[in-house]
């Protein structure tokens, strides 16, 4: 009860942090993506493209790219726009331009069992495989599975002049490339060094060494575990070594047909989920 | 300020309307479709075949099936579980069980015109080809659960293939309205006793309801304050398009969604089949 009149005296004056209720307006742009799929590091860049002049950082990067979990009401009204807004959400036809960036469901379970640790979620102690399963049924997460926050704005959006789709691995690849395409996507013109620049400013090191200093000023990274970095690797491929095959294989038979439609190599038999999947996408169009 | 005083007070009144911030429960079933999909029929062959010793009128449908559209968040909170309610929503990962009506955009478009000149929405004389653009981007009240194709896609790409996803075309529902509504039975874990499935279907048929409409067309909440020269239960049939959209309306939709139209089997008239191989991506 006292919860409620909190919750709504919040809401009447704004403070409460809106989420998937935020208002949005025509020249909004979203960077999406599941979580742990890159989101942060294309926040980076993408504020270090747009602000060359301020470096960003852990404690000034909800201004720069805001996060609709984490800045009130009050203050997302606020922002001078276009604003450039982070985002998890699954399909919200409300988006008018998304930059969504997607990386391989083996990579994002892996990187999530660790947030999970270090956000005290998950104990040390509990296993890979029972947090796999339920990653795999949806459970882990209130932004759907990974399946259904892909797939949902891929089946909608994909190849329509407001979408951007950007592979993480593709990033981690070829970052000024990618950069590159995500600036001719904003229409900023902005040179090969300024890209460099933002490249630079983000880099994995950057950031490791960002977050040891401001953790504690970021809402994401304030009261969680310190000795896990929420910057972990950064890099594609771990589950290769890392996740055990019974997890690897759960998650490639239930996904196979879209990792395959985005390019990630699995154990390539056609399985009922595929036919299902490839019919799915077959008939949608743009 | 005064935009989330009104919201907060009209929640603790109770005159919120719940919409995406309905309160989902894991034993909740919903019947979602794009708005003039045969949801208001298909609401109605439920809850007849759910309760067969009631009445199921327009005056109590909202008690046996509510629209989260329609009603408030505390209303819904009083409504006995497991609950079966009524949606227009695009994806939502919280429905768990979901009963998906789809069908023909052609059919959708010309019905929505009718229904917002109920609503007030549109003039009498809206010009149908500037109304099918509309509705093809989105504009206009539609806009609130995206455009059909984002709708549909939303649900298919991400649910097709589910044991806990049904997917019913409005025309099937119509043309084998017995053998559809024992799959609906099925999926709601009943046994399909065909005399309960005529029972329901003779109950909610197109006649009955018009005339319940005309009885109590000032009792429901989609219907109260509406104009009643224009009926909310319209014609109540498959491919009207055929002889009331304009050619140019007619290739207009089926060039912006003919690989979906395609895909739930609704026949393209005015632009050939695309090649299969080159959709295959996308």
């Amino acid at each position: 009860m006292l919860h409620q009149i909190v919750g709504g005296l919040k809401n009447a004056l704004g403070l409460n942090r809106p989420g998937r209720n935020m208002a949005v307006f025509p020249d909004d742009v979203f960077v999406v993506s599941y979580p742990k799929s890159g989101n942060t590091w294309t926040r980076f860049l993408i504020a270090n493209l747009v602000h060359p002049n301020e470096r960003a950082n852990f404690a000034n990067i909800n201004r720069l790219v805001p996060d609709p979990e984490a800045l009130s009401r009050r203050e997302l009204d606020r922002l001078p726009h276009p604003r450039y807004i982070k985002s998890h959400q699954y399909f919200d036809p409300r988006y008018p331009k998304v930059i969504y960036v997607v990386r391989d469901p083996r990579d994002v379970a892996l990187s999530h069992y660790h947030f999970q640790r270090k956000r005290k979620v998950l104990a040390d102690s509990d296993r890979i495989e029972p947090f796999v399963s339920r990653f795999v049924a949806g459970g882990t997460s209130s932004y759907g599975s990974w399946g259904e926050n892909v797939a949902g704005w891929l089946a909608t959006r994909n190849g329509s002049a407001g979408f951007l789709l950007v592979r993480y691995e593709d990033m981690l690849a070829k970052p000024n490339d990618e950069l590159a395409r995500v600036a001719s996507f904003l229409s900023i013109a902005a040179h090969a060094a300024q890209i460099y620049q933002a490249v630079q400013r983000s880099s994995a090191d950057e950031m490791r060494s960002m977050e040891r200093n401001q953790a504690h000023l970021w809402s994401t990274t304030k009261d969680t575990r310190q000795d896990i970095p929420f910057v972990r690797e950064a890099k594609a491929g771990g589950w290769k070594s890392e996740l055990p095959q019974i997890s690897i294989d759960e998650i490639e038979s239930k996904w196979g047909g879209l990792m395959r439609y985005l390019g990630y190599e699995t154990k390539g038999s056609e399985s009922g989920h595929d036919a299902v999947f490839e019919s799915v996408l077959t008939g949608l169009g743009r | 300020m005064i935009y989330g005083l009104r919201k907060v007070v009209l929640y603790w009144v109770g005159k919120d309307i719940a919409g995406r911030n309905l309160a989902v429960y894991p034993d909740d079933t919903f019947i979602v479709s794009y708005p003039r999909s045969g949801n208001t029929w298909t609401r109605f062959l439920i809850a007849n075949l759910l309760h067969p010793t009631e009445s199921i009128t327009f005056a109590n449908i909202e008690r046996f099936i509510p629209d989260c559209e329609a009603q408030s968040s505390r209303y819904l909170k009083s409504i006995p579980r497991p609950r079966v309610i009524k949606s227009h929503e695009y994806f939502d990962h919280r429905y768990k069980k979901v009963i998906y009506i789809v069908r023909d955009p052609r059919d959708i478009v010309l019905s929505y015109y009718d229904f917002q000149r109920k609503y007030r929405q549109i003039e009498d004389g809206y010009p149908m080809a500037r109304y099918v653009e509309d509705f093809l981007h989105g504009r206009l009240s539609s806009a609130d659960w995206g455009t059909w194709r984002e709708n549909v896609a939303s649900w298919l790409s991400t649910r097709q293939g589910n044991p806990d996803f049904l997917l019913v075309r409005y025309e099937d529902l119509i043309a084998g309205s017995q053998h559809e509504m024992e799959r609906i039975a099925v999926f709601l874990g009943l046994e399909p006793q065909a005399e309960l499935l005529t029972h329901a279907i003779e109950l909610s048929s197109a006649d009955r309801m018009r005339a319940m409409e005309n009885l109590q067309g000032t009792e429901w909440i989609s219907t109260r304050n509406k104009r009643s020269d224009i009926p909310f239960i319209g014609g109540a049939k498959a491919g009207g398009w055929k002889q009331k959209l304009p050619p140019e309306s007619i290739a207009a939709i089926e060039t912006a969604w003919g690989p979906l139209m395609l895909r739930l089997g609704y026949n393209l008239q005015s632009v050939p089949a695309p090649d299969v191989e080159m959709e295959a991506a996308f």
